[in-house]
């Protein structure tokens, strides 16, 4: 067509090319390892999801069975870290922040059920782990704001906390289910504290602000299963206030 | 700090959330900025196409009077760049992209045309990128990414098509540039003019387009091809964004080929300077009732 001597240097369109194409390699190298810890996602919350049907005193086993999964989410953030470090974090997060979301949700709801560090004996329930725990368990820095690197972003770990808010409630009404009397209260007290720390929170208006609105009908929707119990005079004693 | 704890019940994670609430306040409080000044640069962006869409001339300097009217834009849109460059380094240099982009199109728009009427010419993206870095502050520099380059050429085109049927309503003819190199001796016509006086069977000829300097159609068309060629990544959100603007990129050319089409072929019949008149468009809607 029109050459040099045209309205456009071809050069433009090829250095375009050159450019476009550079950022769908890394596109398409992240994607597979994003589809890698989707896969162990799925598997851990597959596994951990039988604690709605596993009365506390035989949980170590399905705890124990989720470190697998979780091994296997860590190595394939480790990939993705290495990978994602090569380029500008924020230009290529919204890949992978809803894998790291769930990643994070895994954890936290593994770990509240008493599966990280346990020491000595028995299993206890209903410990948040931080945002820093996480990190170590991920093998990456979290919250970074001096240095371009993968990272566990504030965002994400809360997006986690809610979803592990949601998942408690169902955890609630199951362990009634189980004949577990005093999950409830413990999950009910941790929702309510939780709920408080977001409403610490000065949230603007985007998805974290929609979901933690929402928390509010969780904090409900466990108190009336804390409320059938005491009505019936079920809650423990020892566990009350 | 000591009356949101009074407000709120006390929660053992309180210290946690009030850390959280630090970071996230700054990371809102840079967003904020970014979205204000992307709102502040789109809309100066757009004074200075207005400006753009009054002349009649391309591959000339601008006159003096469209440089001064539209100084004061680019001073809002420099001192905006300026203000948020700062937000906008390391780490957080692509984080407020989804704010940043439309104001970054927009001006990418601007900067494209001018550039076009100036030069006949598309600018390209390292200095765009430049211009945009010129306009930043001393905390370094404001990313254009590719895909705001890009975005913003397809926009670009639309502004274009606006300005050839402009040129055709207002004066008769297609925009088209001086000859670069002089081997014909008359240059003067612009490349319909020859069309106005021929049969209208035979059109414009192949050989008469080549002798004439290029005129808006032919870069327009020219524009269009290179970035029907041009491959985005696949299953990306800028390929979405991308293809919409295609659509209208495409239907801008053709209303640019449509109005030639009809200058060719009525052209002849026409008084030089005819516009399209009120009364004759509204007649149909008049009878049909």
């Amino acid at each position: 067509m029109a050459a040099q001597n045209g309205m456009v240097d071809p050069a433009i369109f090829q250095d375009l090319q050159a450019r476009v194409d550079e950022d769908g390699a890394v596109h398409d190298e992240l994607r597979d390892i994003i589809q890698t810890l989707e896969k162990h996602n799925r598997t851990t919350l597959f596994v951990l999801s039988r604690a709605h049907s596993t009365p506390v005193s035989n949980l170590s086993s399905v705890l124990e069975a989720a470190e697998e999964p979780i091994q296997n989410a860590v190595a394939a953030i480790t990939k993705l870290a290495q990978s994602a470090s090569k380029v500008p974090y924020y230009k290529f997060n919204s890949m992978w922040t809803r894998q790291m979301q769930d990643a994070a949700y895994g954890m936290l709801f593994w770990g509240w059920l008493g599966g990280y560090k346990q020491e000595g004996d028995g299993i206890r329930c209903g410990r948040l782990l931080t945002i820093e725990e996480l990190g170590e368990i991920m093998k990456i820095p979290v919250n970074l704001k001096d240095r371009d690197e993968f990272h566990l972003t504030i965002e994400e770990y809360l997006h986690a906390t809610i979803s592990l808010v949601e998942e408690l409630t169902r955890l609630a009404r199951n362990s009634v289910t189980l004949g577990d009397y005093e999950r409830p209260v413990l999950v009910n007290q941790f929702v309510k504290d939780l709920f408080a720390g977001f409403q610490i929170l000065n949230l603007k208006n985007d998805n974290l602000r929609r979901r933690t609105d929402g928390l509010k009908y969780r904090v409900k929707e466990v108190e009336d299963v804390v409320y059938d119990l005491s009505l019936r005079d079920l809650v423990p004693k020892k566990t009350e206030g | 700090m000591g009356d949101a704890k009074h407000e709120q019940p006390s929660t053992p994670y309180a210290a946690m959330f009030e850390g959280f609430r630090k970071d996230l306040d700054e990371h809102y409080d840079r967003r904020e900025r970014v979205v204000k000044a992307s709102r502040d640069i789109t809309a100066a962006s757009k004074k200075i196409i207005f400006t753009l869409q009054r002349l009649r001339n391309i591959g000339q300097p601008l006159p003096p009077f469209t440089v001064k009217g539209n100084a004061q834009y680019w001073g809002t849109i420099a001192e905006r760049y300026k203000a948020i460059s700062a937000d906008l380094q390391g780490l957080n240099a692509y984080r407020y992209n989804m704010q940043i982009t439309h104001g970054n199109q927009e001006f990418m728009e601007a900067i494209c045309f001018q550039h076009y009427i100036e030069t006949q010419t598309l600018i390209s993206y390292n200095e765009a990128k430049m211009r945009v870095a010129a306009m930043s502050g001393e905390a370094g520099v404001v990313q254009l990414t590719v895909e705001d380059y890009i975005l913003g050429i397809y926009d670009m085109t639309g502004e274009v098509m606006k300005f050839s049927i402009t040129s055709m309503a207002t004066n008769g003819k297609l925009p088209a540039g001086k000859p670069k190199k002089g081997p014909q001796p008359s240059q003067e016509p612009p490349s319909d003019q020859p069309a106005d006086k021929m049969d209208i069977d035979r059109g414009v000829t192949a050989q008469s387009e080549e002798q004439q300097p290029r005129n808006v159609l032919s870069d327009l068309r020219e524009l269009r091809l290179r970035l029907e060629m041009l491959e985005p990544p696949r299953t990306s959100k800028f390929r979405n964004e991308a293809e919409k603007k295609a659509t209208v990129m495409r239907e801008s050319v053709e209303k640019v080929e449509k109005a030639l089409y009809n200058l060719t072929v009525r052209g002849s019949e026409r008084p030089k300077g005819w516009v399209p008149g009120v009364r004759e468009e509204r007649r149909p809607e008049v009878e049909s009732y």
